[in-house]
């Protein structure tokens, strides 16, 4: 029995260097440390290095969404006690609308020539779907006639925060719209409809619904083709709407607008060293062990779910 | 040698399997593909009851994933046994459900007396997981026994080139690049056919891709075989198929290779085509076995130089024979044993200091636990008292296996009806 198996000692009775092989009877104990044990283990290989300006950079597609939410319900604010006028806000959502259309318009079409034959498919769907709004609007605003003004104010409070939670914050071209991002829409265009319906006149109704709509719906889109295109852009976007927001709401409570500043910035200045200050404690283990990642044909790919 | 398990299904209580090995079937909840309910200290009664009647020494435990098996190790720690943990399968660290278990395999392995790995990657892989000292964890391989594993070589189809795949249907076995190189292959040779035995979530997978290809007379799914069955479904092969993802140590390519022979024409021999992850490269030899990356491609590729390989007259049956037995696993565990058998069992406070460096809030939730299960120890000493416990008779092994030796030994004119119904 033991001349069959094979022994990995020379004849002088040196011993052999160990190997990592279970088919061969060797000559060390079974819990032998070998000095090569470990060897193929790799620490920390798909580690990111930040740099602090560039996630601040980052950064602000958060503060211009908080930013968002806060001038949204300013104008909410300001239009219930009348101190804007529902013209006004509809005549200004419109013409906002058509200057960010024409700007993302023009430089799509630059890279994607296609995209001329849409426009007037863009213009129907828009005219049409703005034809429907003001139709409904009556209807929405005896939506919630028999709700108390704090359930209305709670229930929209959650909605806006589970829009902030679930909003798409990714950079990047986009094809399809997955889960989380529908659902940061939803929540939005829910909680505007539920303030729209507080609102006195028909006409408000139509106007801060469809401006809730261009501004949760369409701006979003905006902001992203932004963030890709130009740098400075970006941050002017993020500067402006942060005094906006301010201004908008500094005569309805100061104490908001202080949390507001401190928030905005916790979250562009303190939050990314905060980050790099723990990648320190990052210990990524890679190894013969792992799983592999089957590498199939690009066309089967997208069709493999993992796991 | 006692075992200690979980029921399945009317199968509960005391069992004598072959050659008088006593398994303990508990009665314990089942929840999902045969995992025990984690019941903490539930367990322990019926457990202190088991280990007292057979007078048990060493609790032996196995798998990572057996809530059992980690109850058994601590309340036999507790009981004062001495205790030894095998692991079989590799595990990775980054998603939730690895980085949950391998918590719980820290807080299982900070008080064991030994750990034993099926391979050299399971034990570097189990040191990192469990944070252990690597000078307490042996390698000690699986085996098979290769006398159920006969080769035949008149059961392959000449007609055609057979390859065969047995595993379960799981994305961890690659199911993803089984599913994208059949149809490759069969495009690429008119002659080759498949058989797929086992089942699991991704055979809807294989049946779609069957349905979409037009495979149906070239794509065999036998479904789940069982384990007496699965060396008649390899001989029927000429090829063996392994496209795990990870795996500790595959015995399915043992079996595959000791099921295989080696004499010419040229593709009556089983030869095995395997994936090169985890431990699979200290498992066979060179010769036995041709490796692919995990990538569709390069798997296409070792099928197709198969073709072209020279087959070497060489019994493969006999070489795995000596190479991986079952005798000699047990006599290195026996070693294992003698070893811990010799450590003294440490006191409650050290155990306690070994749990407590778990980690931050870990450590004092492990303590918590220990103490408990030591309160309910002391309890069960005095509601349940050792005297009380009746002890098992043992088996008579001798005697049993002197009368099975006397009764094969006796001619075929001396048997009688009496004798065919003992054996």
């Amino acid at each position: 029995m033991n001349s069959k198996r094979m022994r990995l000692n020379a004849s002088d009775g040196t011993k052999l260097p160990w190997r990592k092989l279970l088919y061969v009877k060797q000559d060390y104990p079974d819990n032998y440390v070998d000095d090569t044990f470990l060897d193929a283990l790799q620490k920390n290989v798909n580690v990111r290095i930040y740099d602090y300006w560039t996630t601040v950079y980052e950064s602000g597609v958060i503060a211009q969404h908080i930013s968002s939410i806060v001038i949204f319900i300013a104008v909410f604010i300001n239009l219930e006690q009348q101190k804007l006028a529902t013209n006004s806000l509809i005549i200004a959502g419109t013409l906002m609308t058509s200057l960010g259309y024409i700007f993302w318009d023009y430089s799509v079409v630059q890279t994607v020539p296609s995209y001329a034959s849409k426009r007037n498919k863009t213009a129907k769907g828009a005219l049409f779907f703005f034809a429907t709004l003001l139709g409904l609007s009556p209807i929405l605003r005896t939506l919630t006639l028999k709700t108390s003004d704090d359930t209305i104010y709670a229930l929209t409070a959650c909605l806006f925060i589970v829009n902030m939670l679930s909003h798409d914050y990714s950079a990047g071209p986009r094809n399809i719209i997955k889960f989380p991002g529908s659902l940061s829409t939803n929540a939005a265009i829910f909680a505007s409809v539920m303030l729209a319906s507080r609102l006195q006149t028909n006409m408000g109704v139509f106007g801060l619904t469809a401006f809730a709509v261009e501004w949760f719906a369409l701006f979003p889109i905006f902001r992203r083709h932004l963030q890709n295109t130009t740098q400075a852009g970006h941050t002017a976007l993020s500067i402006i709407m942060l005094a906006a927001s301010v201004t908008l709401f500094i005569h309805i409570s100061k104490a908001v607008v202080f949390i507001y500043i401190l928030g905005i910035t916790f979250i562009t200045f303190i939050c990314p060293a905060w980050l790099i200050r723990i990648q320190k404690y990052k210990n990524e283990i890679h190894g013969p062990w792992d799983e592999a990642q089957p590498k199939l044909q690009p066309s089967r790919e997208k069709y493999y779910k993992h796991r | 040698v006692i075992i200690v398990t979980h029921s399945y299904g009317q199968r509960t209580g005391v069992r004598y399997l072959t050659n008088g090995l006593k398994v303990y079937y508990v009665p314990t909840m089942v929840i999902y593909s045969s995992a025990t309910f984690p019941n903490l200290y539930g367990f322990f009664p019926i457990f202190r009851n088991i280990v007292i009647r057979e007078n048990i020494d060493i609790v032996h435990g196995h798998g990572a994933f057996s809530s059992l098996c980690h109850e058994a190790i601590l309340h036999g720690r507790t009981m004062g046994l001495k205790a030894c943990f095998t692991d079989h399968s590799l595990f990775g660290f980054a998603d939730a459900s690895s980085i949950l278990t391998n918590k719980l395999l820290k807080f299982t392995l900070s008080d064991i007396d030994h750990v034993i790995c099926v391979s050299h990657t399971s034990k570097e892989n189990t040191v990192l997981r469990a944070a252990l000292s690597p000078r307490h964890v042996s390698v000690i391989p699986n085996a098979v026994v290769a006398s159920q594993f006969l080769p035949d070589p008149t059961a392959a189809d000449p007609n055609f080139i057979t390859i065969v795949v047995i595993s379960r249907l799981v994305y961890r076995k690659g199911m993803d690049l089984l599913v994208a190189i059949i149809p490759r292959i069969c495009a690429m040779h008119p002659k080759v056919k498949f058989i797929i035995g086992g089942d699991g979530p991704k055979r809807i997978d294989l049946e779609q891709m069957r349905e979409k290809h037009l495979l149906h007379d070239r794509v065999e799914l036998i479904g789940s075989v069982p384990h007496h069955d699965v060396r008649n479904v390899l001989i029927q092969g000429h090829i063996f198929l392994n496209t795990s993802l990870t795996e500790a140590f595959c015995i399915a390519i043992v079996e595959a290779a000791c099921a295989g022979q080696g004499l010419v024409p040229f593709f009556s021999r089983l030869s095995v085509v395997s994936t090169k992850v985890g431990g699979v490269p200290e498992v066979l030899p060179r010769h036995m076995i041709n490796y692919a990356k995990p990538e569709e491609d390069a798997v296409s590729k070792a099928i197709h130089m198969i073709r072209y390989e020279v087959v070497k007259p060489a019994t493969f049956n006999d070489e795995l024979k000596d190479k991986y037995s079952w005798k000699n696993v047990a006599e290195r565990t026996e070693k294992v044993y003698d070893l811990i058998s010799m450590t003294q069992n440490s006191p409650l406070i050290e155990r306690l200091r070994r749990y407590y460096g778990c980690g931050l809030y870990a450590g004092k939730i492990f303590c918590m636990v220990i103490a408990l299960d030591y309160l309910f120890w002391i309890f069960l000493e005095i509601i349940f008292p050792r005297d009380a416990i009746e002890r098992a008779q043992r088996f008579p092994y001798k005697k049993y296996q002197t009368f099975e030796y006397s009764k094969r030994c006796e001619l075929p004119a001396t048997t009688d009806s009496k004798n065919d119904d003992i054996k």
